[in-house]
């Protein structure tokens, strides 16, 4: 799951390099905090949060398979 | 066309960079070699670096956008193949697969997420402009259908009641189909209405056409 962020992100971004992904483990829930550089924060919201939204729903259908629930936080 | 030069000890390592860099597969490059590094006598005297120079290659947005919703597919460890082919401006992914189902997501908002997050990394990695269709099983054109026949639907009824009929939060592309649908009918007439991506359309029914066949 952590992989599956961390490749968006750097596939969005401008400085991959930059990407951080750090996951903490709950027992139902796993919140996935993604860190990005400051001027790539926007790419990752974008236009109406719509870019966000997107990431959500794609890990929302990935965790699916895995019978537990992850939420995405953007760290600014 | 975007093209940078890269230094790093070997030839090697540059290209590894420059992937990195644009987040492609070197497949998806061209790669100049303007200097090849020599590592000098005993590796002391005359160290010198390796460079090259990397343009994205023309057609590689049709090699991004696969591999990108390749990849990213995979990490949900979902088993699928993927093709791909141009059609006219456009790029068509279709994913052929047993488990898809869950890629199209409720209401075909999966599939959705997926094109659009596609759609960016294409454009920005190839900095062109072209639209990624992401389809599987046909559900693109099964949806249009079925959007057909709900606004075939929906224009009778707004006929018969003589009342105007709303479908609510349809995506721009879903009310293009809608207004098409009912485009060809003198007696209605369609409308969007609302702020967003989401926006409600209206089927109304004319009013100075005097319909004989009146029905409650």
């Amino acid at each position: 799951m952590k992989d599956l962020i961390t490749n968006i992100a750097k596939a969005l971004v401008d400085k991959p390099e930059e990407v951080v992904v750090t996951v903490i483990e709950g027992e139902q829930t796993s919140v996935i905090e993604l860190k990005v550089a400051k001027e790539d924060l926007g790419k990752i919201i974008g236009k109406q949060g719509r870019t966000a939204q997107s990431i959500r729903t794609i890990l929302n259908a990935a965790s699916k398979k895995m019978h537990k629930r992850f939420v995405l936080e953007l760290i600014e | 066309m975007s093209s940078i030069e890269i230094e790093a000890k070997t030839t090697e390592e540059a290209i590894k960079k420059a992937c990195e860099h644009f987040h492609l597969t070197e497949g998806a490059l061209d790669i100049e070699v303007l200097e090849s590094s020599s590592t000098g006598i005993f590796g002391l005297v005359g160290n010198r670096k390796a460079k090259i120079r990397v343009t994205v290659k023309e057609d590689s947005a049709i090699a991004v956008a696969q591999e990108t919703l390749r990849k990213i597919i995979s990490l949900m460890s979902i088993d699928t193949k993927i093709s791909a082919v141009r059609k006219g401006d456009d790029i068509v992914l279709n994913i052929e697969g047993n488990n898809t189902g869950i890629l199209i997501g409720h209401k075909g908002r999966t599939l959705e997420a997926l094109e659009f997050i596609v759609n960016k990394a294409v454009n920005r990695a190839t900095e062109t402009k072209v639209r990624v269709i992401v389809d599987t099983e046909n559900y693109r054109k099964r949806k249009e259908e079925s959007l057909k026949g709900l606004a075939l639907k929906m224009g009778e009824q707004a006929k018969r009641t003589k009342k105007t009929v709303t479908i609510d939060s349809v995506n721009p592309h879903d009310r293009r189909i809608i207004h098409l649908a009912l485009k060809g009918d003198s007696q209605i007439q369609t409308k969007s209405d609302g702020e967003g991506l989401f926006k409600k359309v209206h089927i109304i029914p004319n009013r100075k056409k005097t319909n004989k066949e009146e029905s409650g």
